[in-house]
């Protein structure tokens, strides 16, 4: 208990921020229809990979139509 | 009348195929022009030398009395261009990329505001405010002809503007050509011979990066008056009687084709 | 001046709506929470481990132990996504063909890098100060910060790195029109300089010194005389490549 007080203001922003990019990730992934690279599935698999997987997909597979 | 473009001895080639070969016309002021050849003759070429987006070999394009030299864009002042397929930034709405666009050409902020009401209206886009990345062809093409027309250019330069469009695509933006020739001076080029029968009041044909034919539709029509003609009758008509009728007479047809209900006019009775 | 300032907030409106800076932002404030995070933990972790028995007892954590992570996730990782993200800064328009339209409207081709180096330099900026800030801000408050030296070249110097690595970025996306092309030309120069660096007498002009060696300098077991010629060295690629990507351009056919 003690150890996860002395972490607490670490882990909280540390959970904001991955939480954060993998829900702007889903939102994003089923608002949209198409992808310029792979699919829903993977996309939404991936977004729960930390940091990378949404990285991934506002880089490589968002498409803006 | 003066000439908006001329094109002197212009001559391209991408490695060893000559794509444009010695080309040589001009293009007055308030005409639409019309631009035809096949797919590959150079029409594209041509137009892109012309904003300065290609090096020309050699030979001369002056817009407006100015000399066009490539990677400079001080002649696309006085000239639209719509592409066959325009690409926008996508992520953007109708009304911030006009604004973009008259900002890059330096129109004043009211002009640009006034402008682009009128233009979005003119071209059937007003209070459409989504992105344009949701955009359909036709939409991206109206929308294309009004950032074109943003900096009233005196030249809009059309490239396949129809040939992307379904018939009523092509029937609206050809409805808009018509209704901006009064202030600008319009080239469009195509392949799609009818469009041109509808709009342009003068010619140019292009083949292997040639001229084979131009002039106003009216003299064209005069010099290479048809030897023939055809007769139409209904669909009661019966067609062995009206041969045998010619044949009694020493009339003998070179041809007989039987007329069929054009689809285009079909799809057109349908859709609308 | 007015066509420059339109695409530039063109730029902005791109990289906010694209949620790069939205990118940029979250992977730089995370590591700037990671590397005091980091720091502190790798003693504990290894005193609780004991690894066959043995104890192994790590000197407690200081504040130098902080900003050796934060040199370490910033130079490597942060920068690789640095690259990902601005690779396509130039291809996206060749590939889309969204330049022909504001060419055609009379941009002229030099304010199209002058616009994109702005944008992606202040988003670099940006990003690099919420690191340093959040690191910053952690570290005064689990340690006493000490004596450091050269503070300002050292933090200056991996700004300056991320800077010509955005520059190489634009020069590979102007040279070949594709995001691979970007990506591997500012990669390809990076591996470049990290061989040249085997000879030490190299090393105080090598740019990527810049990115590497920070923490020697905040110790003082490296002095400003081995980092300012590399800082010279890196301005004047900087300018030089820009103006090589301007030239370049003005030449390409679109």
């Amino acid at each position: 208990m003690e150890i996860i007080r002395q972490y607490l203001p670490f882990l909280i922003p540390l959970i904001v921020i991955e939480l954060g990019l993998t829900v702007a990730a889903l939102i994003h992934i089923f608002t949209h229809k198409t992808y310029r690279k792979g699919n829903r599935v993977l996309w939404v698999v991936l977004s729960f990979v930390q940091i990378i997987g949404p990285v991934l997909y506002f880089v490589i597979g968002r498409s803006d139509e | 009348m003066t000439d908006v473009l001329t094109i002197q001895n212009l001559t391209k080639s991408f490695g060893k195929e000559t794509v444009i070969d010695g080309l040589t016309f001009s293009v007055p002021e308030g005409s639409i022009f019309g631009f035809i050849g096949k797919n590959g003759a150079g029409k594209t070429t041509t137009m892109k030398m012309t904003l300065g987006l290609l090096a020309a070999d050699s030979g001369e394009i002056t817009v407006c009395g100015e000399r066009v030299s490539f990677g400079q864009t001080a002649t696309n002042r006085h000239i639209g261009y719509l592409l066959d397929v325009p690409e926008f930034y996508g992520y953007m709405r109708p009304k911030e990329y006009l604004w973009l666009c008259g900002e890059i050409t330096g129109l004043e902020n009211a002009k640009i505001k006034s402008r682009s009401e009128e233009l979005l209206k003119l071209v059937g886009l007003a209070g459409i405010n989504k992105k344009i990345g949701s955009f359909s062809r036709g939409m991206k093409q109206r929308l294309g002809i009004a950032q074109a027309l943003l900096n009233e250019p005196k030249l809009l330069i059309c490239d396949e503007p129809t040939s992307a469009l379904d018939p009523v695509g092509r029937k609206e933006i050809l409805e808009i050509l018509r209704q901006v020739k009064d202030k600008t001076t319009v080239i469009f080029s195509t392949h799609i011979i009818s469009d041109v029968e509808r709009i342009c009041d003068r010619i140019a044909v292009l083949d292997k990066g040639r001229l084979a034919l131009s002039g106003t539709i009216a003299e064209l029509k005069a010099k290479h008056k048809s030897g023939g003609f055809t007769a139409t009758f209904d669909a009661g008509t019966d067609k062995e009687r009206v041969l045998g009728v010619l044949a009694e007479n020493h009339l003998q047809p070179i041809g007989v084709e039987e007329t069929e209900q054009t689809i285009e006019n079909l799809f057109m009775e349908v859709i609308l | 001046m007015r066509a420059y300032l339109a695409f530039t907030k063109k730029e902005f409106i791109e990289n906010l709506r694209t949620y790069k800076l939205l990118i940029l932002l979250a992977v730089f404030l995370l590591f700037g929470v990671m590397s005091p995070l980091v720091a502190k933990l790798v003693p504990e972790i290894m005193q609780n481990l004991g690894i066959g028995g043995i104890k192994i007892t790590l000197p407690e954590a200081t504040a130098m132990d902080s900003w050796v992570q934060f040199f370490k996730n910033v130079g490597q990782i942060g920068l690789l996504v640095l690259a990902v993200v601005f690779a396509g800064i130039m291809s996206n328009e060749f590939s889309r063909g969204t330049l022909v339209n504001v060419l055609t409207k009379g941009l002229k081709r030099h304010t199209v890098i002058f616009s994109k180096l702005t944008a992606a330099a202040l988003i670099w900026t940006m990003s690099y100060l919420l690191c340093l800030a959040v690191t910053y801000g952690y570290t005064v408050y689990f340690w006493d910060m000490g004596e450091l030296q050269h503070v300002f070249l050292a933090f200056f110097s991996m700004w300056l790195f991320g800077l010509l690595l955005v520059v190489l970025l634009i020069l590979g996306g102007t040279l070949f029109k594709t995001f691979i092309g970007s990506l591997l030309l500012a990669g390809g120069a990076v591996v470049a300089m990290t061989l040249l660096n085997i000879s030490p007498k190299i090393q105080k002009y090598n740019p990527v010194t810049l990115c590497g060696d920070n923490t020697a300098l905040l110790t003082g077991v490296k002095n400003a005389s081995d980092f300012v010629p590399a800082v010279i060295i890196c301005i004047a690629l900087v300018v030089v490549l820009t103006t090589v990507s301007v030239v370049v351009f003005d030449r390409k056919q679109i």
